[in-house]
C-alpha cells in the first residue's frame, strides 16, 4: 500500500523552495517595471538650460504622406517666427501614427498623461485622437489639415471652438478643381472616386462634390473603403465601371496609398487628378493644391499664440485656407497623350520642379 | 466485425472476457457503451432500448473503467471536486455549490474504503496520484451513484502488478457488496479465472467459451491456454 | 511625480479594461484550451454597438450590457461551429472574427471610426455624479476597477459551482464529462459564450473612455489577452493566495506596464508590436523555465 504513495517529505521541500523562488521572482519583476517608470519619467522632465521653462509640445502626424509632411514643416516654421525654437525653449516630440487610429490613440494618451503642455494633431484621425486624450487634462490642441472639423466633433463651430480645440482647416477647392477636369477632359462624363468611410473629412467632401458635379456635367462613382488593404481593390472597382478620371480629395488613407489609386488607372490610361501638389510630383496629372507649407506656418503661429498666453483656444476661430493654385505634371499629360488646356498655361509644372 | 451476435447478461452476474487481440472485446465494450455505432441490432439494459441513446446519455446507468488511468478522473481537479462531479451525475449541473459541505465526510467514508489513505488527502489534485490511486478512485467514481452495468475495460492492464492486484480485489468487494452487473475485459487469464460467476473466450467476433456458474468455476488457467492455443492453430498460427 | 500618478493610472486603467478580456481569454484557452481567435472580432463588436446605441442615446449602462450580449452570442455561434459542425477550434475562431469585420460596419453603417464625444457615457453620468470633486479625476481608473472585480468575483463564483466544475472538467477530460452524463459539447459552448461576452464588455468600457469606436481596434486583441493570461499564471502561479482569475488581471496591468515603459523610453510605435511578440515569448518561455519537474500546476480554487 505504501507504495502508492509518492515521497512526500521528499517533493514537499522542493515545492517549497521553488514557490519562494517564483513569489520573488515575481515581486522583483514588478518592481523593477514600476521603478523603470519612474526613472524615465523623471529622465524626461526637463527645464531650460538658464532657468526658463521648456515647453513641451506633442505633435502627432497621422500618416507619412508629403501633403502632411509640408504641413509639419510649415508649423515648425511659424513657431520660428513667432519665437519659438525647437530645442531651445520649446521641445517638439514627433510621432507618427502611420496611418492608423489605434496608434494615433495611444500616442495621444501617452502625450496626455506626460502632462505637455500643446497637442498638434496633423490630419482629421490625428486631431480626434489629440481631443479625445487632452479633454479631461485641459491641454489645448492644434489642428491643421482638417477639413471639417465640425463633422469630426472636436469644435463646436468654425467660430468659436467652445472645446479648448482650434486648428487651420484645408477646404478644398471643389469647384476649381471641377472645373480643371473638364478643361484636362472635355468629353469626359463620370469621375470615380475612393475615399475613406471613416474620415468624417473625405465624407463630407464627396457630398459637396456630388452637388456641384452636376453643374459641370458629371456624374460621380464612389467606393468606400475602411483600411489601407481595400484601397488597391476599391480603385479597380471604380476604374472598372467605366469612369474617365479618378479624383482624390485630401483622403489621409488614399493618400498615403496613392501608389494603388495610380496603378489601377495607369492600367485603363485614365489619369487621376490630386488634391495637393506632392501628390501631382508623385504622377497625377493636375491639382488644385493648397500650399500645404503656409497652411503649417499659419497653424504655428496660432500655436504660438496660444503658447504665449495671448488667447484661449477655445475662443480661436478656426482658420479657413482655401486658396488654390493650379499645377500639373508635363511627363504624365505627354503619356496620357494628352494636351495642357489654354487657361492652365502659367501653371506650374511639378515635373519640371523634379 | 460481428455478424449475428446475441448477448445476453443476467442481472447481477459478473462476467469476465477473455479473447486475443482482435477479437472483437473492445468493440464490443465500446458499442454498448455508445462509442461506436451499429449497422443493424438492437442494444436493450434493463429493459430499456437504449440503441439511439449518445455515448454521454447511456453514461448515466453505465459506469466504465477504462485501461488508461488517467481517463477516468480529471487530473487538474481535485479528489474532492472529482467525486462531487461523478455523485451529481444523473442530476442537474447548475449553479448551485460544485461542493456541498455536508456531503465531505460521506465522501471520505468512500475513501476510507478504498484503504489507500486518500481520505486526508481530499484537496490533493488528482494528477499528483499514482497510476493505481487513479484507477481505484477511477472506479470508486464510477458506482459512486447506482448503475446498471458496470464496464470494466482491461482496467488493470496498465498498472504494476502490486497496484493491479490492489485494483482487482478492490474491484470484487465493490461488485459483490453492491451486487453490480459487471462486464470485464481482461488479459489476466487468473483474473478472468479467479473472479466472477461467468467466463467468455470471444475470437474473431464470436465465443468460444461461455461458462457460469459451476461450470466456470472448475476451469482453471491451463484449460483456458489450450483452448487458446487451438483456436490458434486453427488460424493458422 | 504628477506625471507619474498620471501615467501609473493610466496602465492601472487600461490593465483592468483589457484584465476583462484577459479573463474572458483565461475561459476559453485556459480553462477550456480553446484558442479562440473570435475575440479579435468580438472585441470590436462591443465597441460597435456602444458606440451606436450610446450615440442613439441609449443608457450607458444598458449600452454595456447589450455589448455583453452581443459578445456572448458570437462566442456561442463560434461553439456552435465547433461541436455541431465540427469546425476545428482555431477555424472557428477565424470564421467568426472574419464574419465580424462586416457585422461590426453593418452596426456603424459602414464607417470605420464611430466618435460619440460628449454623449452620456458610464463615466461622465449615473453613479459618477456622486463622487466627491476631488476624485473625480479618478473616475475612469475606480469605474474600470470596479467593473473588473466585479467581473473577477461573479467568475471566481461561477468556476465554483456545479456547472462552473463540469467546465473545469471538460477543459480537463473530456471522456469524464461523458462519464457524468453530460455532452461535452455543450459545456465548450458555454464557456466560449462567457468568454466572448467579456471581451464585448471589455471594448464597451474602452470605447466609452475614448468616446469613440473603431473597428480596427480589435487586431491583436487574442495576443494581448494570451500574453496576460500567460504573463500573470506564469509568474504568480505559486502564490497560492491568488485565485487564477487575479493573476490574469494582474498580468494584464503587467503588460501595459511593459508598454508604457517601452513608449516611456522613446519606443517608436511602429515597434510597438515588435514589442508586445517580444513580451510574449518571455512569458511564455519563462512559463516553460519556472514550471521544470512539475506536471499539474493549474492552482486551487
Amino acid at each position: 500500500m505504501k507504495r502508492f504513495f509518492d515521497n512526500p517529505a521528499g517533493s514537499k521541500s522542493n515545492k517549497s523552495n521553488s514557490n519562494k523562488r517564483r513569489s520573488i521572482a515575481a515581486v522583483i519583476i514588478t518592481v523593477l517595471i514600476f521603478s523603470l517608470i519612474f526613472t524615465m519619467v523623471s529622465c524626461n522632465q526637463q527645464s531650460g538650460g538658464n532657468g526658463t521653462k521648456v515647453l513641451n509640445i506633442g505633435v502627432i502626424q497621422f500618416a507619412p504622406h508629403p501633403s502632411l509632411d509640408n504641413c509639419y514643416e510649415g508649423f515648425v516654421q511659424g513657431l520660428k517666427e513667432a519665437g519659438f525654437v525647437d530645442g531651445e525653449n520649446i521641445k517638439i516630440d514627433f510621432q507618427n501614427a502611420q496611418g492608423e487610429m489605434s496608434n494615433s490613440d495611444m500616442i495621444a494618451k501617452n502625450m496626455a498623461a506626460s502632462k505637455y503642455d500643446m497637442i498638434v494633431g496633423i490630419a482629421t484621425p490625428a486631431a480626434m485622437s489629440a481631443y479625445s486624450a487632452a479633454k479631461d487634462n485641459d491641454i489645448p490642441v492644434i489642428f491643421t489639415a482638417v477639413s471639417d472639423p465640425v463633422a469630426a466633433g472636436i469644435v463646436k463651430s468654425l467660430e468659436r471652438p467652445e472645446y479648448n480645440v482650434t486648428g487651420t482647416s484645408d477646404v478644398l477647392p471643389l469647384e476649381a478643381q471641377l472645373k480643371m477636369i473638364r478643361a484636362f477632359l472635355p468629353e469626359a462624363r463620370k469621375i470615380g472616386v475612393v475615399y475613406t468611410t471613416s474620415e468624417p473629412n473625405s465624407v463630407s467632401h464627396l457630398s459637396q462634390f456630388r452637388e456641384l458635379a452636376g453643374k459641370y456635367g458629371f456624374e460621380i462613382v464612389e467606393a468606400g473603403v475602411t483600411s489601407a488593404s481595400e484601397v488597391a481593390a476599391a480603385a479597380m472597382t471604380v476604374v472598372s465601371k467605366g469612369v474617365d478620371c479618378i479624383n482624390n480629395f485630401t483622403d489621409n488613407n488614399v493618400v498615403n496609398n496613392l501608389s494603388s489609386v495610380l496603378h489601377a488607372a495607369d492600367g485603363a490610361g485614365i489619369p487621376v487628378f490630386g488634391s495637393e501638389v506632392e501628390q501631382v510630383k508623385n504622377g497625377c496629372l493636375a491639382s488644385e493644391s493648397i500650399d500645404y507649407v503656409s497652411l503649417g506656418v499659419e497653424t504655428g503661429k496660432m500655436a504660438a499664440s496660444v503658447l504665449k498666453g495671448e488667447t484661449k483656444a477655445s475662443e480661436m476661430a478656426v482658420k479657413l485656407i482655401s486658396d488654390s493654385t493650379p499645377v500639373y505634371n508635363s511627363s504624365v499629360l505627354e503619356r496620357l497623350g494628352l494636351a495642357l488646356p489654354a487657361e492652365y498655361e502659367g501653371a506650374e509644372d511639378a515635373a519640371a520642379a523634379k | 466485425m460481428f455478424t449475428d451476435f446475441d448477448l445476453m447478461i443476467k442481472k447481477g452476474e459478473f462476467v469476465s472476457v477473455v479473447g486475443s487481440n482482435g477479437s472483437g472485446k473492445t468493440t464490443m465494450l465500446n458499442i454498448i457503451c455508445g462509442s461506436t455505432g451499429i449497422d443493424s441490432g438492437s442494444i436493450v439494459v434493463n429493459n430499456k432500448d437504449i440503441t439511439h441513446l449518445k455515448e454521454h446519455q447511456r453514461a448515466s446507468f453505465i459506469g466504465r473503467v477504462f485501461q488508461d488511468p488517467g481517463k477516468g478522473t480529471c487530473p487538474s481537479l481535485t479528489i474532492l471536486e472529482n467525486m462531487s462531479l461523478a455523485d451529481n451525475k444523473g442530476r442537474s449541473f447548475g449553479l448551485t455549490p460544485g461542493i456541498q459541505r455536508r456531503k465531505i465526510d460521506y465522501y471520505r467514508t468512500l475513501l476510507e474504503q478504498l484503504k489507500l489513505g486518500l481520505e486526508d488527502k481530499t484537496n490533493l489534485r488528482v494528477g499528483s496520484l499514482s497510476g493505481g490511486q487513479r484507477q481505484a478512485l477511477a472506479l470508486l467514481i464510477s458506482t459512486m451513484v447506482p448503475i446498471d452495468l458496470l464496464i470494466l475495460d482491461e482496467h488493470t492492464a496498465a498498472l504494476d502488478p502490486r497496484s493491479s492486484e490492489t485494483v482487482m480485489e478492490l474491484t470484487n468487494r465493490i461488485i459483490t457488496e453492491k451486487g453490480i452487473t459487471t462486464l470485464m475485459v481482461t488479459h489476466n487469464l487468473r483474473y478472468a479465472v479467479e473472479y466472477g460467476n461467468r467466463l467468455l473466450m470471444m475470437h474473431q467476433g464470436g465465443f468460444v467459451i461461455d461458462a457460469a456458474g459451476e461450470e466456470k468455476a472448475s476451469l482453471g488457467v491451463p484449460d483456458l491456454l489450450k483452448v487458446f492455443n487451438e483456436i490458434s492453430i486453427e488460424c493458422g498460427n | 511625480m504628477d506625471i507619474i500618478i498620471g501615467i501609473m493610472r493610466n496602465i492601472l486603467e487600461e490593465g483592468f479594461i483589457y484584465g476583462i478580456m484577459a479573463m474572458g481569454v483565461y475561459i476559453s484557452y485556459s480553462v477550456l484550451h480553446f484558442p479562440d481567435l473570435s475575440v479579435d472580432g468580438t472585441f470590436p463588436l462591443g465597441m460597435c454597438v456602444t458606440a451606436a446605441l450610446i450615440s442613439s442615446g441609449v443608457n450607458p449602462y444598458v449600452a454595456c450590457v447589450v455589448a455583453f450580449i452581443c459578445g456572448a452570442c458570437a462566442g456561442c455561434v463560434t461553439g456552435l461551429l465547433h461541436v455541431k459542425l465540427r469546425i476545428t477550434d482555431l477555424l472557428s475562431g477565424i470564421l467568426v472574427m472574419t464574419a465580424m469585420w462586416s457585422v461590426n460596419l453593418v452596426i456603424t453603417r459602414g464607417s470605420a471610426v464611430v466618435p460619440f464625444y460628449n454623449k452620456d457615457t458610464i463615466f461622465n453620468s449615473g453613479a459618477v455624479s456622486l463622487l466627491p470633486d476631488g476624485l473625480y479625476a479618478w473616475r475612469i481608473l475606480l469605474i474600470s476597477a470596479v467593473a473588473a472585480i466585479a467581473v473577477k468575483l461573479i467568475l471566481d463564483l461561477y468556476l465554483k459551482t456545479k456547472s462552473g466544475l463540469l467546465l473545469r472538467a471538460t477543459g480537463d477530460n473530456q471522456q469524464f464529462v461523458k462519464s457524468v452524463s453530460r455532452d461535452p459539447g455543450t459545456m465548450k459552448i458555454i464557456g466560449l459564450t462567457i468568454g466572448n461576452g467579456c471581451t464585448a464588455l471589455a471594448g464597451s468600457i474602452l470605447s466609452q473612455v475614448s468616446e469613440s469606436a473603431n473597428i480596427n481596434s480589435g487586431t491583436g486583441m487574442v495576443v494581448m489577452g494570451l500574453a496576460s493570461v500567460i504573463i500573470g499564471t506564469s509568474i504568480f502561479k505559486r502564490l497560492s493566495i491568488l485565485k487564477p482569475t487575479a493573476m490574469v488581471l494582474t498580468g494584464s496591468v503587467l503588460y501595459r506596464a511593459c508598454l508604457a515603459v517601452a513608449m516611456q523610453l522613446g519606443l517608436p510605435t511602429n515597434y510597438l508590436k515588435l514589442l508586445m511578440a517580444v513580451i510574449f515569448t518571455f512569458a511564455l518561455v519563462a512559463n516553460n523555465v519556472l514550471a521544470k519537474g512539475k506536471k499539474y500546476e493549474t492552482p486551487e480554487y
